[in-house]
């Protein structure tokens, strides 16, 4: 679309003009090319330039995404995907009994077979069976793409953190959402490209999760505590408490002018035209961000949709944020790792699905009736699942009770929805117990790598020079799961 | 299935179509296809499953599997390949375990992996070109690496017709490059420019109006250069100078992420930044800088311990939750991006792909910083320099040291009856006592020193970078496309003085070429090597490679003094030149790589934060001691350089100004243009305070008429005097303001106060 030819009127502009049409960059890039080949070159190298100065400016990908937008729900501490979404009627037949093979390595120890306390039921036309946890979800299980055969590396919160969110256990990379804004940028200029929102505080390994590693700063996920419901303590100086936004219009004016002046006593140069714009900008943020991040604006019927409570308001934001153009949104459940039940299970699990199941039924409706959904993909998990077997006791661990499980890498689920994934589908499986992956087995490299072409990235093409290496989000792993593509 | 098809038809059509009529052991060049296949698909088996016993290390029946040649010479009875014929090659028997021999010997390869074998043999083993990690002498031909050539400046053509060179050197080779492409220099900038620019570039502050009227008035022949000594001579040149360093340093206050509610401060890392901005202001030798950061512990013998400091250079990094590997891996990319813009990190699991280091020389590197260790407590910097808050810090530390006196006294019973249940509860008197020393203004700074292990450790090549599979045993050793001659393992403990030394040595191709490229590139706003801690075969070239030798070998000809480095720079007409250049340079050249004009710049956040202070004359001028977190103290009148620096969740402030990431080292900032920026200047409570501040001082300047009020600003701001229409525009805008004056809090002079610091003519040098 936004190939088309340009207006006449473009190619008789002054290069100042079109530069200050282009602004920060809206298809300046392409715009570039446009007139290059009409012969505008030097219009075409100071609209490129223009561009180059604004690192959000939306970009194409490798090949047309069928997804331009990411919502990744963070169910951070390790879901038990054997309480939600992989069910094994096989545990309770062995309830109580050691399971007939050793169980494997993780954290702690675990002891026997702990069936799910969860009642499971088929949904949807596809059938796919779901416990009475995520009950409200699974009314758009037709919708969802269920993967069964996740596995991981390590059963410890921070590797798994850094793997799930920036393909590497250790090292300073940068994280998915970085990856994706540096890649296609983001459609709105009014709002950060990459938002990460977790109420109360940070998750384990902190900002590091949204973090832009060696991709420049500005890639970096802003993070916005949900905790808060005031504009000014969700994002950075986006109020002046002095200066009513009249009198800030004519200090800008003012600005402009004197901008203006001073390029107009200069050569061209393109991160002048760059800055001079991102007043614009800032200005224009402060009335849509607030707008973006009050969801009193919301019809009551919308918001008693999402039901009340934290976790509906910032899946509300969400899809208010996606709406606008806002490229990554990462919705985390809380902060530390709310989901990691080592004890109480059955308790723990079912306050933290109650807090989130509606909302998130909502939201992929919500998106679905807006037309949204299909380009939007929904992501949803956590860095890993949860043991079949019971945790054992253990001095200053789980209070002594024998009532939760412990983490689990070899196996687990993850779902997506929209943005190109096939719906009321199932892939790949656990075994019998919900122990190990076993058939079409996805590892969290074949997540991103399928993340990314859903985008439109060929995933090893998809690269950034740094320390004398080429990068890349899935380092040399990584296969996209064409199996899940709609 | 089809694309594979076709696939692998091109494959096999570009082997043969190159292998035709030749010797089959000689080497074909092979389509990328096909070359990619065997790093994804085959390497990674050879080298997991086979190499163990077919490698390096072992060659059990006297067969490796690690290079192509050795792979068709097969084993000591037999060849155990037929290119291009899996069905006759006994490698691809063997794995399928179909006949007597079955390898690998307990186990056996995925169908899968068989499959990809199987069709490499059949493509005829392709094997990418690599440069044997011996064959050194080709590698050596890589220009970095050569030795620094002791060039004369050439003799131009056109010389004459130009300004007058002020008879420097540099002026040559730029003007010759130049000459050479069509172009000529832009005009020398006026005197404002060059001020502004020298302060910015030098102190990192504003020129005061009252320097930069004496420098416009002043008609003596050297007045630009008594400027220049002056910044150099300047306290503040080492703020400025010091920080750049920081980046390279990847210097913060903190350690990252080490597990919940532990302590991640690094209560000592100012000593290091302090250390560095007085061995910038005192002018230290470079080789001395290096060899201090590296191996201080080895070199400070005598009572003055402040020089320990300098290895915080090493110890400031990220701790990756305390892996031991990844805090040698971060060490060695610091000291090696950093010192001698080389990226070993890539042969931490291979060969390097492109330069010639071997992962045997990584590992060789890695055993001096496991032959090293940090002390449970870190030594005083003596002799300590008695401040205003020294006697209150010892007075608390006597009164803590005395309560925990008491207690052992009260408590003798406990301590030899119940000895645990006596140190869980003197613990909290230790904790106290710990944190006085960390946290008390007063505490003597302390040196975040490496010491060398008792016993040094011997390293073996962690196989594919993983510690769980260690390989061959190598001594701990430089570099081997940096050593001349036979090259001799590290005698003296751990071998950090040593190889501190090999690379403090004029004989080392790349330690003088990367300093002075970067002092360059702080300069000109472009190293002469645009990638300035990669000066590998795949960093880019040098513009001006004689020009890069010339400051190299003059550099360390001269003592490796920095400042009279940055004096030789600053005064060429180069640097003087106008951003304003003639229409061709921007056409030919709109990089301006070839520097026919000078390079207009950005504010990084320290200069422009610093610069908001000082114009409403606020900065607080004093030196160095413990980090200020500006997150508490947002309104901190100190330099920037003093904030305390978060890595792990670094604040909005530091991110959005494109601040050098501090969690691994860093060759240059980014320069990015976000709305974030501006809305920190309109509306963060820092930017406003220093708006009423900037519009408070006319005030205390007891300035009432509003043309000598605007002229004021202007030249704080600008370090010039406003044109007319300008004041006709500020008068306007200050009327209309007054009359609204009701609705805000800000005053029309504190709103128009803002404006100027926002504006492009504040936060760019010229």
């Amino acid at each position: 679309m936004k190939r088309s030819i340009p207006a006449m009127e473009h190619l008789t502009l002054t290069r100042r003009e079109l530069l200050h049409r282009c602004g920060m960059g809206f298809g300046a890039l392409i715009l570039g090319e446009l007139l290059r080949t009409a012969g505008y070159v030097d219009v075409a190298q100071a609209a490129d330039s223009a561009s180059r100065h604004n690192p959000l400016a939306p970009r194409q990908p490798h090949f047309p995404g069928k997804a331009k937008r990411v919502i990744h729900l963070f169910m951070n501490g390790g879901p038990s995907h054997i309480d939600t979404f992989d069910p094994k009627p096989k545990l309770a037949e062995y309830a109580g009994k050691t399971l007939p093979f050793e169980n494997l390595k993780t954290e702690r120890k675990t002891g026997a077979a702990f069936p799910s306390p969860f009642k499971f039921q088929r949904y949807g036309q596809s059938g796919i069976e779901v416990s009475e946890l995520f009950h409200h979800t699974a009314q758009c299980i037709d919708d969802i793409c269920v993967i069964r055969s996740m596995h991981a590396d390590v059963p410890n919160h921070e590797p798994s953190l850094l793997l799930m969110n920036c393909g590497e256990a250790r090292q300073i990379r940068p994280s998915v959402g970085s990856w994706v804004v540096y890649g296609l940028g983001t459609e709105n200029q009014n709002l950060p490209g990459f938002i990460a929102m977790c109420p109360g505080g940070y998750p384990i390994q902190e900002s590091q999760n949204w973090q832009a590693g060696f991709l420049p700063g500005v890639y970096q996920g802003t993070y916005i505590d949900t905790k808060h419901t005031a504009i000014e303590r969700l994002i950075e100086n986006i109020k002046n408490h002095h200066l009513p936004l009249r009198q800030q219009r004519r200090q800008l004016d003012l600005l402009r002018q004197m901008n203006e002046e001073y390029q107009k006593r200069r050569q061209e140069d393109a991160q002048l035209e760059a800055r001079l714009q991102s007043f614009e900008l800032a200005f224009r943020m402060q009335m849509e961000a607030s707008d973006a991040f009050d969801i009193s604006k919301e019809p009551q019927a919308i918001r008693d949709m999402y039901g009340p409570g934290t976790q509906a308001r910032q899946l509300l934001i969400a899809r208010r944020l996606i709406e606008r153009g806002v490229r990554f949104v990462q919705v985390w459940h809380g902060e530390g790792q709310p989901w990691d039940s080592h004890d109480d299970l059955e308790v723990n699990h079912r306050r933290l699905a109650q807090q989130c199941d509606r909302a998130i039924g909502a939201l992929l409706r919500d998106l679905k009736q807006r037309g949204l959904l299909d380009e939007t993909l929904v992501i949803w998990g956590g860095e890993f699942g949860r043991t079949p077997t019971v945790e054992l006791p253990q001095p200053g661990a789980n209070a002594g009770k024998v009532n939760g499980r412990d983490h689990n890498h070899w196996g687990f689920t993850m779902w997506l929805a929209g943005g190109g994934v096939k719906g009321g589908y199932v892939h790949g499986a656990t075994d019998e117990f919900g122990f190990q992956a076993v058939e079409n087995k996805v590892h969290v490299h074949d997540l991103h790598a399928t993340i990314l072409h859903l985008l439109g990235f060929d995933h090893e093409k998809f690269t950034y020079r740094y320390a004398g290496r080429d990068f890349r989000l899935t380092d040399v792993h990584g296969r996209v799961v064409k199996e899940i593509l709609a | 299935m089809g694309s594979r098809l076709v696939w692998s038809l091109l494959t096999f059509i570009g082997w043969s179509v190159a292998a035709v009529g030749q010797d089959p052991a000689a080497k074909p060049s092979f389509v990328p296809e096909a070359l990619e296949h065997f790093e994804k698909h085959v390497r990674p088996v050879l080298v997991e499953q086979c190499h163990q016993c077919h490698g390096p290390k072992q060659q059990k029946a006297s067969l490796r599997l690690d290079s192509r040649a050795a792979i068709l010479k097969g084993s000591d009875s037999q060849l155990i390949v037929v290119p291009g014929q899996p069905e006759k090659s006994l490698l691809v028997e063997a794995i399928k375990q179909t006949g007597e021999l079955k390898m690998p010997p307990k186990s056996r390869l995925s169908d899968e992996e068989i499959a990809a074998i199987e069709q490499w043999v059949r493509d005829g083993l392709p094997w990418p070109d690599e440069a044997p990690p011996s064959d050194v002498e080709a590698a050596r031909k890589h220009w970095a690496f050569q030795p620094v050539r002791s060039v004369q400046p050439p003799i131009l053509q056109s010389a004459s017709t130009l300004e007058p060179l002020f008879g420097n050197p540099i002026d040559a080779f730029i003007l010759a490059r130049l000459e050479t492409e069509g172009l000529k220099p832009a005009p020398v900038a006026d005197r404002r420019t060059l001020i502004r620019r020298l302060y910015f570039d030098l102190i990192g502050l504003p020129p005061p109006p009252e320097e930069v009227a004496a420098f416009v008035e002043d008609e003596s022949a050297d007045a630009y250069e008594r400027l220049v000594d002056r910044l150099l001579a300047s306290p503040h040149f080492g703020e400025r100078w010091g920080r750049h360093w920081l980046d390279v340093a990847r210097y913060a206050n903190e350690r990252g992420y080490v597990g919940v509610n532990v302590d991640r401060t690094y209560p000592f890392a100012y000593a290091y930044r302090d250390w560095v901005i007085r061995a910038f202001n005192e002018d230290r030798p470079y080789k001395d800088f290096i060899l201090l950061q590296l191996a201080a512990d080895q070199i400070v013998t005598g009572p003055n311990k402040h020089d320990l400091a300098a290895m915080g250079f090493l110890t400031v990094g990220r701790r990756f939750i305390n892996n031991q590997q990844e805090i040698i891996d971060d060490r060695l990319d610091v000291t090696f991006r950093g010192f001698q813009g080389l990226t070993i990190s890539c042969a931490r699991c291979h060969d390097h792909k492109y330069d010639p280091i071997p992962s045997r020389d990584y590992y060789s590197l890695y055993g001096v910083f496991a032959s090293s260790r940090e002390p449970e407590e870190l030594p005083v910097l003596e002799p300590v320099a008695r401040g205003p808050q020294t006697e209150a810090f010892e007075r608390e530390l006597r009164r803590l040291e005395e309560e925990k006196a008491r207690f052992e006294r009260e408590n003798e019973a406990m301590k030899r009856e119940r000895p645990r249940e006596f140190s869980e509860k003197i613990k909290p008197f230790e904790n106290r006592i710990k944190q006085l020393h960390a946290q008390h203004p007063g505490a003597p700074p302390r040196g975040m020193v490496l010491l060398d292990a008792p016993k040094p450790m011997e390293p073996r090549v962690f196989v594919r970078g993983n510690a769980r599979n260690p390989g061959p045993t190598v001594p701990r050793q430089f570099l081997e496309i940096l050593s001349d001659g036979e090259r001799k393992p590290f005698t003296k403990g751990s071998g950090r003085l040593e190889m501190a030394q090999a690379i403090a040595s004029e004989a080392n191709p790349l330690t003088a070429r990367v300093f002075v490229n970067r002092v360059w590139g702080h300069l000109f706003g472009r190293g002469l090597v645009a990638t300035p801690s990669d000066f590998g075969t795949r960093g880019e070239p040098p513009t001006h490679p004689e020009l890069l030798d010339y400051l190299a070998s003059c550099f360390m000809e001269d003592g490796w003094s920095t400042k009279r480095l940055i004096r030789l720079l600053v005064l060429s007409r180069t640097y003087q030149q106008s951003c304003e250049g003639y229409p061709d340079g921007y056409r030919k050249d709109p990089e301006n790589r070839l520097l026919s004009r000078m390079n207009r710049r950005r504010l990084q956040l320290e200069p422009m934060r610093d610069a908001m202070l000082a114009v409403g004359g606020d900065l607080d001028h004093s030196f160095g001691g413990q980090a200020v977190d500006f997150l508490k103290n947002p309104q901190s009148k100190r330099r920037t350089i003093y904030g305390f620096i978060d890595r792990q969740n670094l604040p909005g402030m530091y991110r959005i100004f494109d601040f050098a990431s501090p969690d691994t080292h860093s060759p240059k900032r980014y320069e990015t243009t976000v709305p974030q920026q501006a809305l920190f200047l309109m509306n963060s409570p820092f930017a406003v305070e220093r708006a009423r501040k900037f519009a408070a001082r006319l005030d205390a300047e007891e300035l009432t008429e509003p043309h000598l009020r605007i002229r004021r600003l202007y030249q704080l701001a600008y370090g010039r005097d406003p044109r007319p229409d300008e004041v006709d525009t500020a008068l306007a805008f200050l009327e209309t303001a007054e009359v609204e004056r009701e609705a805000t809090q800000l005053s029309p002079w504190e709103q128009y106060a803002q404006v100027l610091l926002m504006s492009n003519e504040f936060v760019f040098v010229e």
